[in-house]
């Protein structure tokens, strides 16, 4: 029900922002290595591969990502598990500095004793960003919380928020972006008999015309 | 008695051919009722008619071409009384009035066309056509005019000052019909006149090199200075941007840095997550270490090099423009304008030995 009003909201402010600011489909995409580390029942380690990418018209933005790759116990010499992460967002720009989002989040990943965990979130999301270092570098952060979220866990979702904060430099004369972050996801289950935190660096190299 | 049949037979031909036209001029004409008379064969009554309304007529109560009308039917009628010399010295007026005026050859007979012929050869009358207003650049620009002449003759165009002395022979030689002579304004010596009013005269000569006659036109001289080009304005202070960095890029690089660099690193604390991995410290040193280096790179009093371009292509512009309209002015102030009002032209006839 909360997601449902969420999601109606967000589009009736899309459907106006893309009356109110009409431009033509702006697309962005990006390559980003994502240092990983699970922390939970297990303790899990590992560098996974992402890509993500977006596409704007006037105020309104549609945004996806994936990640997979492998982790594994740290230090440990076993062959690491996957882990496969995927998002959709369907966001708009009230201001030019702010980004407001909504969509579902997923992952799935192989704990050490061979259970795979799988996570569905319905998340909102506030991105604020601005230029610090001339109008090369910016600056981002960004916090979500999980309005919903079902999970294969016999403990109750009780709550689950995060976010990521780094800069993006955009190289002079190219379409060129440079990205470094630092995200954290933070789970709560059983009203606090399981906790699940993900976080790790981002680097990542895009496309922008932004 | 048979050569006056003759006359008689060819006037009243001439009369039946000039039926329809006379018809119409003789309503409109002043001298209508002199060349009725005429066209009924009252040649004592059509010369004294249109002697009396020649002496009455002037400028602006008849047209040259109507007054020379009056004057071919007056010099056709006397020549009919038997009074040639009358009718020569009437073709001469004629010919002076309008040296290219030719009688209609089927209105009039060639008695009285071959006397007029005569008449317009020995005349050697000119006429001087020139627009009533002129302005021109002196030097490049030129005052032209027409030298309409009744015969083929030899003339002299020369520039004289008022007493009669001349400052600038244009013409000197045989003419036909018309000749167009120009002035650029300037007298020999390649200056402007220092007078308001010259004499533009036109002297005929007969082939044995006796003046036949001289026309003069007064020409009313102003030298007309065209006015320079203001300077344009330099461009205004708000146009210009700052040459040199101020203290907020560099502030805003700094402190943005600081802020951003503790929010990484304060992340976890705000998310909740407990013992948060040291990588978050590395991504929060290169965020600061951006912000410092921002910093450095925006320090205050750095010269913008974008603006000093982008002012100095404004400065440049300006310079450009003061410098054409410098070039501008130069020229103006060179170029001379010469206004030429034609006066009325005068005749004078040689005095006789």
């Amino acid at each position: 029900m909360r997601v449902a009003c969420v999601g109606f909201a967000l589009a009736a402010l899309a459907a106006g922002a893309t009356r109110g600011g009409a431009q033509g489909l702006v697309p962005a995409a990006g390559l980003s290595i994502v240092s990983t580390r699970v922390r939970g029942t297990d303790e899990l380690t590992g560098t996974v591969l992402g890509g993500q990418g977006t596409v704007a018209l006037g105020r309104l933005e549609f945004a996806l990502g994936y990640l997979q790759g492998k982790i594994g116990p740290e230090g440990g010499g076993a062959r690491g598990q996957d882990l496969v992460e995927g998002v959709a967002l369907l966001g708009v720009h009230p201001a030019a500095w702010l980004r407001i989002a909504a969509g579902p989040h997923v992952r799935s990943y192989m704990l050490t004793g061979g259970t795979q965990l799988r996570w569905v979130f319905w998340e909102l999301r506030a991105r604020a960003s601005g230029a610090f270092v001339g109008s090369a570098g910016r600056g981002y952060v960004e916090l979500w919380r999980a309005l919903s979220a079902s999970v294969n866990a016999p403990e109750t979702f009780d709550h689950a928020q995060g976010g990521e904060a780094g800069m993006v430099v955009h190289l002079a004369r190219a379409p060129v972006e440079l990205r470094l972050g630092y995200r954290i996801d933070h789970a709560v289950l059983g009203g606090g008999t399981r906790v699940e935190t993900v976080d790790g660096a981002v680097i990542g190299v895009g496309l922008s015309n932004r | 008695m048979r050569r006056s049949l003759t006359w008689i037979g060819l006037l009243v031909g001439g009369w039946s051919a000039a039926a329809a036209q006379g018809a119409a001029q003789a309503i409109v004409s002043p001298f209508a009722e002199g060349i009725r008379a005429y066209q009924n064969l009252d040649f004592d009554q059509a010369a004294a008619l249109l002697r009396r309304d020649l002496a009455r007529s002037s400028g602006s109560t008849a047209t040259v071409s109507e007054r020379a009308q009056g004057l071919v039917y007056l010099g056709a009628a006397d020549l009919f009384r038997g009074r040639r010399d009358s009718a020569v010295a009437v073709f001469r007026r004629l010919v002076q009035l309008d040296p290219r005026y030719r009688p209609d050859r089927l209105v009039f007979p060639p008695e009285v066309t071959s006397v007029f012929d005569n008449v317009r050869v020995e005349a050697r009358a000119v006429v001087l056509v020139a627009p009533a207003d002129t302005e021109i650049s002196t030097g490049s620009g030129a005052f032209s005019f027409w030298v309409v002449a009744s015969a083929f003759q030899t003339v002299e165009v020369t520039l004289r000052y008022q007493d009669g002395a001349p400052f600038r022979a244009l013409y000197a030689g045989p003419m036909g019909d018309s000749l167009r002579v120009q002035w650029d304004g300037l007298d020999a010596a390649g200056q402007m006149p220092p007078v308001s009013r010259v004499l533009l005269r036109v002297a005929s000569r007969a082939p044995t090199g006796d003046l036949a006659g001289i026309v003069q036109l007064p020409l009313e001289l102003r030298a007309v200075h065209v006015d320079t080009l203001p300077w344009p304005k330099p461009p205004a202070d708000s146009l210009f941007r700052p040459e040199r960095s101020g203290s907020r890029p560099a502030l805003r690089a700094l402190l943005g840095g600081a802020l951003l660099a503790t929010t990484v690193a304060a992340l976890p604390s705000v998310v909740g997550g407990d013992r948060p991995s040291r990588s978050r410290l590395v991504v929060a040193g290169a965020v600061g270490f951006a912000g410092a280096l921002g910093y450095v790179l925006h320090r205050p009093g750095r010269p913008l090099t974008a603006n000093i371009q982008a002012n100095k292509a404004l400065r440049s512009r300006w310079q450009q423009a003061v410098a054409a309209v410098k070039a501008e002015n130069v020229q103006r102030r060179d170029d001379v304008r010469l206004s030429i009002h034609a006066g009325e032209p005068t005749a004078i006839k040689p005095s006789a030995r």
